[in-house]
């Protein structure tokens, strides 16, 4: 392995990375969870499927949270995060159309 | 597996600063999780068994509920038919009942003797399992937002740190992970040893801790998940609103104990019926709570699954056993929970998980050590921030443990002051928590660890000792420990003692006989200062 010059490694950004990393991770766990509870196995009325999103959306959340420290900025983190959430939400409001 | 040094470093930062700041928290959740195993087996350990009378055969239920409601007012709204051979067959609460968790609670049981006579007899309720769940639940904070304990919300915060302080000690576990884990090294230093254990702890039950750190940040935070759900929900409502009925029923009109049994049985095979609560008979909405249990299962509370039915019409109204016609979320649901009641695999699946949690503790109490070794300075006087974090970990960690114990130790001898004890096992965890703090700053970790292990020592030896008094002195009001799961409590708790007992004699040997230059020595100018603090003989030169 070569060695990374000071520009190539991770920037800390504690504070501006985890606030990113809570919020946008946040809005991106709801939004694969909107396409799951609308459109994935048994639709919107499936029994018992509230409980199960409600448990699904943590479960998305704190990986998303825990790996956003991978990012070498925040900055980065943001941009991709914005991504992320820009995708999902625009694939649910595709699928939202077409139904 | 090789990994980039930044990454590395980057996830070592947050392991160290999640860990810190979550460890002490968690490790009294876990311990007292731990302990909360066996709630019921504690409740009854905990309980004078002269206050529960003989239980009778299920037919004569029927009028056993018919003398009841005819001799109290309060029976008249509701009551509890227990299955349980240890309890009455019925009671109800002559003050208090109803959710939530109170300490002054009167319960009235009755029962019918052999010649078929009407019995009946007061009792406080015993809270001790349930104030140990707490404990559990809220790492001893006081207070509310909400409807919400303060303690359940910070343990919340606590998870989710806890969740990144697992994948990031994961991570930068990963590039040795195959070649030492397994490793205990103990010739490389006391240092190695404990690094070592904390991470084969850490590896050989990750999936323990990933499930329990999901499952408390969504225990705590399920309102606020909910209300983010709604949002995408729209329109549709989360849940379907109970229609209110208007119609008022009284007590006669109740069906047979049978007639519910029948009801029941079909939506619950292979479970058994412990109890059933009748509450609020006569109101507009009545409740008829069925507690079903079995062995093996996965089940949503955490000793036991629930049918909830109108007690009036038989509506069956809510039901946490899984059913077929609801396919397959159901299960799954459920399932989360059992993973972390630790409920779906008998007695064995119990003591497994009781043997996780006390790991679990281990696991945080081993991350504070390695903190503290890691910052401490090769001399005698230490840094301030090392002292102070020194006297929290032993401060928190023994001073919660003693609070539990010393509520334990008191229970039986409390019977002998009041029927009423619960509020005094307030006072005997709080008093002997904030006094091992208090004590642990004032004298320094290193003594405090030495007197503190010495006192959890003593307190577990007189548990059991309490059951031999009352063997000896039939006379007190005490009672000995007779079923199989009350002499196993007290076991473990000669077991525990012992292992304090050890734990203390090796503090000892290191305050006095090991590497002067640590936070657990304690020094030659230590010992000048404040010379009443060890004879001299004790003190190397």
């Amino acid at each position: 392995m070569t060695r990374l010059t000071q520009a190539e490694k991770i920037q800390p950004h504690w504070w501006r990375k985890s606030l990113t990393a809570s919020l946008l991770g946040l809005s991106l766990s709801y939004g694969v969870i909107a396409m799951f509870a609308w459109f994935g196995p048994g639709g919107i009325d499936a029994p018992m499927k509230v409980q199960m999103n409600m448990w699904l959306v943590s479960f998305i959340w704190l990986p998303v949270v825990a790996f956003s420290f991978l990012f070498k900025t925040a900055t980065s983190a943001f941009g991709y995060l914005m991504s992320a959430n820009l995708v999902v939400y625009s694939l649910f409001a595709v699928l939202w159309w077409l139904t | 597996m090789r990994i980039r040094p930044d990454i590395l470093r980057t996830y070592q930062s947050i392991h160290t600063w999640t860990g810190i700041t979550t460890g002490l928290l968690l490790f009294i959740a876990f311990f007292a999780g731990a302990i909360t195993m066996f709630k019921p087996q504690i409740e009854q350990w905990a309980t004078p068994p002269a206050q529960a009378l003989q239980q009778i055969p299920t037919e004569l239920l029927d009028s056993l509920i018919q003398t009841a409601v005819n001799n109290s007012e309060k029976a008249k709204d509701g009551f509890i038919i227990s299955f349980n051979d240890n309890d009455s067959p019925i009671k109800w609460y002559e003050k208090g009942g109803g959710r939530g968790l109170r300490l002054d609670d009167h319960l009235r049981h009755a029962s019918f003797n052999d010649d078929g006579d009407w019995v009946s007899q007061a009792s406080s309720t015993n809270e001790l399992g349930t104030l140990i769940d707490q404990l559990h639940r809220t790492a001893g904070i006081i207070g509310k937002i909400g409807h919400e304990d303060l303690g359940v919300l910070i343990l919340g915060i606590a998870a989710v740190l806890y969740f990144l302080a697992l994948i990031s000690g994961i991570i930068v576990l990963m590039p040795t992970l195959v070649k030492n884990l397994f490793a205990l090294r103990q010739h490389k230093g006391v240092n190695r040893f404990w690094l070592d254990s904390h991470n084969l702890v850490g590896v050989i039950s990750l999936p323990f801790h990933l499930i329990i750190a999901w499952t408390v940040v969504v225990f705590a935070f399920h309102d606020l998940f909910y209300g983010g759900l709604s949002i995408l929900y729209g329109d549709k409502p989360l849940f379907e609103p109970r229609e209110r009925s208007t119609i008022e029923y009284s007590v006669s009109q109740l069906h047979s104990i049978d007639s519910y049994i029948a009801e029941v049985t079909p939506i619950a095979e292979g479970y058994q019926i412990t109890s059933m609560e009748f509450s609020k008979l006569n109101s507009t909405s009545p409740s008829l709570a069925v507690e079903l249990q079995s062995n093996g299962r996965m089940m949503r509370g955490g000793y036991s699954d629930f049918v909830y039915m109108h007690p009036y019409t038989m509506e069956v109204q809510y039901n946490t056993i899984s059913q077929v016609e609801e396919g397959l979320y159901g299960p799954v649901v459920n399932s989360i929970f059992a993973l972390h009641f630790g409920n779906y695999a008998g007695s064995f699946g119990r003591w497994i998980y009781f043997s996780l949690g006390l790991l679990g503790a281990f696991l945080f109490y081993s991350g504070n050590l390695l903190w503290l070794e890691k910052r401490r300075q090769k001399q005698a006087a230490q840094r301030k921030a090392t002292k102070i974090m020194a006297s929290l970990t032993i401060g928190v960690c023994l001073g919660s443990m003693l609070g539990v114990a010393v509520a334990m130790l008191a229970t039986k001898w409390l019977y002998l002051l009041s029927e009423q004890v619960n509020s005094y096992y307030l006072s005997c965890y709080y008093i002997a928590f904030f006094a091992a703090l208090a004590y642990s700053f004032v004298r320094g970790a290193a003594l405090a660890a030495i007197s503190l292990l010495r006192l959890l020592s003593l307190c577990c030896l007189l548990i059991p000792v309490t059951s031999g008094i009352a063997l000896l002195l039939p006379q007190l009001a005490i009672w000995a420990a007779t079923d199989i799961a009350s002499i196993t409590i007290e076991l473990i708790s000669l077991i525990f003692a012992l292992l304090f007992y050890i734990a203390a004699k090796k503090a000892y040997h290191r305050a006095y006989f090991g590497e002067p230059d640590s936070i657990w020595a304690v020094t030659h100018q230590q010992s000048e200062l404040k010379p009443q603090q060890n004879s001299s003989t004790q003190v190397l030169p």
